[in-house]
Order: C-alpha cells, then structure tokens, then sequence
C-alpha cells in the first residue's frame, strides 16, 4: 500500500504549489486550502514526499501505514 | 546548538534542524519588527494566527506560478532592458543603485504603485519614499537616531499616499467598475498586490492605513530584499570567476548555473541576518528544549545557513556546485519556513530545480535573471573605486559598488 497524505488546514497558507507541481493530486477547496482529491494515490512515494518536502508551510504529512514519515 | 541566556529569557538557535522546528512552531509568534512598528505594524509578516491566515490566503491568489510566469515572461525583461540601457551606453553604474531602481520598477509592478508620468523624475521619489520605508522595516539594526527617523518615516508614508498610492486606488477602483460593467474583461485587470486586496477587501476590510501599510511593506519588501540580493549575487559569482575561469561561459548562457549561484548567495546572505519569535505559550522543540511563555527567540541564520552538519565542512564558502541533503533548500533558511516563508520567494528566486526540470518552462527567478542580464553585459569590478560597506547599518549590506559594463 503507498503512502497516505493529510493537509493540516490549519497551517496551509495556500500557496498553491502543491497544485501547480501535481494538479492531478491537489486542489483548493472552497475555502482556497489545499486537498488531495483520486489522483495523489497515483502519485509514487518518492514523488508525494518531494511534493510535502516542497510545501513552504509544511502542511502536508505524509504516512506510511498510518506513522507519519519524516520529511526532514 | 541552542543556547538559553536565562537571566533575559532568550534563546538563540544556531543549527539548522532547530531553527526549521522554531519556525514551525504555531505558538512562536514574529518580532523581527517590533521596532520597525512605524511600517511593519499590521502587514502580512507581523500577524498570526487566523488573521495571518486570512490575509495570506487572499494575497496569495496572485503569488501563484501563473502570475510569476507572466512576469518572469512578458513583464520583467523588457523592464530590466529599459532600466540598464542608459547604464550600458554609459558603461558603468553603481551597482547598488541599480539594484533599488532595478528592483523598486519591478515591485512597484507586483505591489500596484503606478506611475502615471513615466519620468525619471517620478520614479527617483518613489525610489526615496522606498529608502525611507526600508529604514522603517530596518529602525531595530538602524545606527541613526530612531526616534527623529520613525518620525521622518511616518512623514513618508503620509506623503507617499497621497501622491502614489490613492491615484492607484481609485485607478484599480476604476477598472473595476469598468468590469463590472462589461467594458473590459478580466485579462485586462492589473495583477498586483494592490487589485488582489481591493476585490478581497470583502472578505479583509481592511482600514486604510493598514492598506497603506501593507502595500508600502510589499514596495520595500520586493525591492530592498532582492536589490541586496542581486548585488551580493554579482559580487560572489565575481570573486567565484576570478577563480574558476573556465565558469565564465555557464554565467552567460545557463540560467539554472546563475539561478544555483543566487540561491547560494542568498544562502550565505539572508536579507535579515536573524529570525525572533515571542513565545504565546509554553513550546517543547524536537531537541527538548523547552522555552517558557514569553520568552525570545532568535534565529541566528549567520550560524543556521552554515550549519556543517547540513551544508559540509566548506559551509561558509560560495560553491555554486554544493550538494545538499533532501528536503534542504539551496538557499537555506532565508527564506524562513512555516507560515511566514517568503510569500515571494519563488517570485524572486524562482523555482528550485530538480534534476528533470524542462529549462523551457522553468521559472528561474527575478534575481538570477537580473544578475544573468548583467553578465551579458560584461559586468566587472571597477579596479579605482573599490566597494563600500554601509555605515549606516548594522546589517552588512554594500552601501556602494562601482561597476563597469561593456
């Protein structure tokens, strides 16, 4: 099973470069926060962790099996 | 390393991991500018919480990658071509200069501050309402009397607004009246700052002198910092060449390699030499360091950005060639990190690359392609005038630096 991704919504700023690098795996809501629609589980591990290493909010936590990944 | 200096409850971060923790801590709250209130008080960087991020997320729906490619594309060079041409035919400039009139053109275009005459003459008040506004978010490290100068400053601003800044709101205003009644379309609405907080104030209601405020902070903000930036660039790819010849032809012609350059410079020079945060509550970080409520703390990025244990034993040299680990920025923590990272950070610095980056579509940045512009104009120390520091601050920051062109 590949990793799972959570947007704290509580830290993102919305900048919006989780949705230009993979437009298929993110959005905003209507709120302009990021979210992950369908498309992120086609995102391979390394890329989704590249993605949440990029977020300058730190935002988005990645998980594997349900322990968050170190991003650092 | 952390470092508690009890008797002040201060703490000063020194590693690179801790200070990434600091910054991403909720209830660590900014204090860089508490004593440059004069401009800084209410704009973007000074608020927290829910309101940081209200306004944030209203000002970001133009720092977003549609925007800079429109600027780095159709807005950016023809302006950069414009402001060095007098200076090429010249043959020299002071780069200093060049980097605030520079830099004020293009972030007079990202904050919305038109300039309706186009002369010389108006642009140079503009530039001095900006150095003013620049002592302002700088009044902590200022050497001058900061009473006297907050005064001046707040003089500034008055009449800033009334010759700069209302002639742009009531023009945007007018525009978008004009849209609203189906004259124009939404392409030909101005994309600034200054548009963005118009159609958000809804959502914002900001009073006008925050307004003021906030786009003052967005003027002196994109320019100073990226001025400072773009003459430090010039003088470590200067010093790099001056050992590493057979680099000359990558300057001219790579972009990624001038793009690398700036963001080691940047790297080695953070606009602000430190970080603080005031303690809202009490905060464990990672390393188990537990600050009290109300405690300080600062973010020595001097120390941070040359941490060894992230950037090598050579961490305080330039080396454009610099390995990185993963999820380590190129240009450290300059930038800072958490909600308060640079909301134009890729604006100014571009994209950081990866290693299949399509250079045709890359967005490299408003420096590297400012510092590359110079380079192909044959950029070079002038041997009779060497550089200055700037006295009249406590950051080190080059007060003048003669150049020759051609």
């Amino acid at each position: 099973m590949g990793f799972e991704v959570r947007v704290d919504k509580d830290v993102c700023i919305s900048s919006g470069k989780c949705v230009a690098d993979a437009p298929a795996a993110f959005r905003f809501d209507d709120d302009e926060i990021a979210e992950p629609v369908a498309g992120v589980s086609a995102l391979g591990d390394d890329h989704l962790v590249e993605i949440a290493r990029s977020c300058p909010s730190g935002a988005i936590q990645v998980f594997d099996q349900g322990v968050e990944v170190t991003l650092d | 390393m952390i470092t508690p200096e009890a008797s002040v409850a201060t703490f000063t971060i020194s590693s690179f991991e801790a200070a990434k923790d600091v910054y991403r801590q909720k209830d660590l709250r900014q204090a860089l500018y508490d004593e440059g209130e004069v401009v800084m008080s209410d704009v973007l960087v000074n608020l927290h919480g829910a309101e940081h991020r209200k306004r944030r997320r209203v000002e970001n729906r133009i720092f977003r990658r549609e925007t800079f490619d429109h600027y780095e594309r159709d807005l950016f060079p023809k302006v950069t071509e414009r402001t060095l041409a007098p200076y090429v035919v010249k043959g020299g400039v002071d780069l200093v200069h060049l980097g605030h009139e520079l830099m004020l053109n293009l972030a007079a275009l990202t904050a919305g501050i038109d300039r309706p005459e186009g002369t010389a003459e108006e642009t140079q008040r503009l530039y001095d309402y900006m150095q003013w506004f620049i002592k302002g978010a700088t009044l902590a490290h200022s050497t001058e009397d900061k009473q006297a100068l907050a005064a001046r400053i707040s003089q500034a601003l008055d009449e800033w607004d009334e010759e700069f800044l209302q002639p742009s709101i009531s023009r945007r205003k007018e525009a978008l009246a004009a849209l609203e009644a189906g004259e124009i379309t939404e392409n030909d609405l101005p994309k600034d700052v200054l548009m963005t907080l118009l159609r958000g104030n809804a959502e914002l209601d900001l009073p006008a002198y925050v307004l003021r405020r906030e786009i003052a902070f967005f003027l002196l903000a994109g320019a100073h910092t990226s001025a400072t930036a773009f003459v430090r660039s010039i003088d470590h790819i200067l010093g790099w060449l001056a050992d590493h010849p057979e680099d000359a032809g990558r300057v001219a012609t790579d972009p990624l390699f001038v793009q690398r350059c700036v963001h080691e410079t940047v790297r080695l020079n953070p606009s602000s030499p430190v970080g603080m945060r005031w303690a809202l509550a009490p905060v464990s970080l990672k390393s188990g360091t537990e600050i009290p409520e109300g405690a300080k703390v600062i973010i020595d990025l001097q120390a941070v950005n040359r941490d060894p244990e992230v950037f090598g034993p050579d961490a305080a040299d330039f080396n454009p060639y610099r390995e990185l680990p993963a999820g380590v920025g190129p240009f450290g923590l300059s930038f800072a990190a958490g909600i308060h990272v640079c909301i134009g950070q890729d604006l100014a610095a571009g994209v950081v690359p990866r290693t299949d980056t399509d250079p045709g579509t890359h967005l490299f940045g408003l420096v590297p392609g400012a510092v590359q512009y110079l380079f192909n104009q044959g950029v070079r120390r002038d041997p009779a005038n060497p550089p200055q520091r700037d006295a009249h601050t406590q950051r080190p920051y080059w007060g003048t630096y003669p150049a020759l062109l051609g």
